[in-house]
């Protein structure tokens, strides 16, 4: 449960500090200690009541849900969406090839012993090599380009080294796969290196971009969210004047007359993030089956994730927290300039 | 509770001075009516004790403290021991009233027990005890000025200030409400009423402070 960042002052400790001050005497009616009992007892009551007041304004508190809701399912919903990338890639289990093109004046029996050295190297599972003349029937079937091949005077292809690293590709050892595709590019007797995961590559930029795309849009909302709050807040405190003023002149601390407040923003920030993750999971069920239908195509056995209950609770802590700051920041020094006269 | 005003002043921030070299001792227990022409800061110097304006010179003594050393954090603690009646503070009409007059106590975080009773105890003083569950715009101007009084002694303290009291009631109302304070009074509780009216003033024969434009001219015997 989101609690006010900041306890509220307490009267004995106060007083004490005040005491030590100056002055003909100290004020001796201030030395109740503080109760903690008294303290949860009060909390309990204003997040009863601050629920009380948000139901009994629904439209109002309906809207400012609503919007808080809107604004915390975009960004919670392409998290999901982002999620569900990753995961697809994840289980895309797949071998990964570098093709390395020696330089075309190496003999064969050096490329042939390059080839053992390469195989026997922990990260590599086998290495095959492919002579000129294999790679040539190779590129004459596949291609057909038989006739300009055979008009050559030499075969032009290098000797090739198919090495087949141990590691499955997938984003995560990306990374280490290409430092094996740079080092193996540093061999002398290799003339270009290449990782065959192009397509894994340009997907990794992307989530990357989609990641960064996400936590600005994220920003961008919570700040709209924090505004939210913050004006229905200020407006709850200006319609509750009136009684702002007669707690102050019966003895109401500043933190006092906050409290109820805070409670509201906390209930405005649960109830919005509560129904943003309805919101998230409606829709997710909502494209489920269309996307499991297009997953199927490539790759079978997928399962479209939506938000787990750890995730769920996090973006409800997340928006209580959005609540009860956005409160905080409107109301603390509304109250303040709310001043007798 | 004692108050002791040394040669204060008050000059508000327009350059208007409400109050100059004011200077008087009220005594614990004692009772003392505020007079004074419309304008003379009769107001402005329960402002003071309540600590909504600050004094710009001299000095006030509350029980021999001195409100300069109080900082902004003391101010609630300070108010919590002074029951009021101020005209433009008045009732809250979205509550009944009971939980009107039950406010000092929640404030000051009194449980459910304590506030039931001593609410009773306070409307049961000014009369009102039947009605705590009504709203109180359901009430004559007469018996919300007394709900308002139940809300000033509810916290039983030890000064009752009242600004103008009887402002717009009958003047069997004005003496009723003006004996209850004397009642308060006599259990020990020091009593300070602003007021315009002269004659029921006379009529209670107790200390009387009379500002003019802001000077204490008159100090003593009834007015
Ligand atoms: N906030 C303020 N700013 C500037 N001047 C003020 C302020 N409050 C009061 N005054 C001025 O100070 C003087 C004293 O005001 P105060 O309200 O204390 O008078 P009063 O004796 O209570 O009058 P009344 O009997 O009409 O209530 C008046 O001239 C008033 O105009
Ligand atoms: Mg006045």
């Amino acid at each position: 449960m989101a609690r006010p960042p900041q306890p509220p002052p307490r009267p004995a400790q106060r007083g004490a500090t005040r005491q030590s001050q100056n002055g003909p005497k100290k004020p001796a009616w201030r030395t109740q200690g503080f109760d903690f009992k008294l303290y949860l007892r009060q909390h309990q009551a204003f997040l009863v009541e601050s629920f009380t007041r948000l139901i009994g304004h629904p439209l109002a508190s309906i809207m400012t849900i609503m919007v808080i809701a809107i604004s915390l399912s975009l960004p919670g919903g392409l998290f999901v969406l982002l999620k569900n990338v990753q995961s697809v890639t994840d289980q895309w289990e797949q071998q990964s090839i570098i093709s390395l093109y020696l330089f075309p004046n190496l003999e064969d029996t050096e490329a042939l012993s390059l080839s053992h050295q390469l195989a026997s190297r922990a990260d590599v599972a086998s290495v095959e090599y492919i002579s000129k003349e294999e790679g040539l029937r190779y590129f004459e079937q596949s291609s057909g380009y038989e006739q300009i091949m055979s008009t050559l005077p030499e075969n032009p292809l290098p000797i090739v080294l198919k090495v087949i690293p141990k590691a499955i590709v997938d984003l995560n050892t990306l990374p280490e796969l290409q430092g094996l595709r740079d080092q193996l590019q540093g061999l002398p007797q290799v003339e270009h290196a290449q990782l065959d995961a192009e397509w894994l590559q340009r997907l990794a930029t992307m989530i990357s971009f989609g990641q960064r795309f996400v936590y600005a849009i994220s920003a961008l909302l919570v700040i709209a969210v924090l505004l939210i709050v913050g004006n229905t807040i200020r407006m709850a405190v200006e319609s509750r004047r009136d009684e702002v003023l007669v707690m102050k002149l019966v003895g109401a601390t500043n933190s006092y007359i906050r409290r109820p407040f805070l409670y509201m923003g906390f209930w405005f920030g649960v109830l919005g993030g509560l129904c943003a993750c309805l919101c998230i999971l409606l829709l997710s069920w909502w494209v489920s089956s269309p996307a499991a239908r297009l997953i199927e195509l490539y790759h079978a056995g997928f399962e479209l994730q939506s938000f787990n209950a750890v995730e769920i609770i996090l973006c409800l802590t997340i928006s209580a927290m959005i609540g009860v700051i956005g409160s905080w920041v409107a109301v603390s020094r509304h109250i303040r300039d709310i001043e007798l006269q | 509770m004692e108050i002791e005003f040394q040669r204060v002043g008050k000059k508000y921030e327009s350059g208007h001075d409400a109050l100059s070299q004011v200077s008087f001792h009220l005594r614990q227990g004692e009772m003392a009516f505020l007079t004074g022409h419309s304008g003379a800061g009769k107001s402005t110097l329960m402002k003071l004790i309540m600590m909504i304006e600050r004094q710009t010179t001299g000095q006030i003594l509350v029980d021999g403290v001195d409100l300069r050393t109080l900082g902004k954090h003391a101010i609630p603690y300070h108010r919590r021991r002074v029951g009021v009646v101020f005209q433009n503070h008045q009732l809250l009409f979205d509550r009944s009233v009971f939980h009107n007059v039950a406010l000092p106590l929640q404030v000051s975080g009194a449980d459910d027990d304590q506030t039931g009773k001593r609410v009773r105890a306070a409307l049961d003083k000014v009369g009102l005890l039947g009605k705590e569950k009504l709203n109180p715009m359901a009430l004559s101007g007469g018996e919300q000025q007394r709900i308002g009084i139940a809300r000033a002694v509810v916290n039983k303290p030890q000064l009752l200030l009242a600004d103008e009291p009887t402002g717009n009631l009958d003047p069997r109302l004005s003496s009723e409400i003006m004996n209850l304070f004397q009642e308060f009074n006599r259990v020990g509780v020091t009593v300070l009423v602003a007021s315009h009216d002269l004659a029921l003033v006379a009529r209670m024969r107790h200390r009387v402070l009379t500002l003019n434009q802001g000077r204490m001219v008159n100090d003593g015997g009834f007015a």
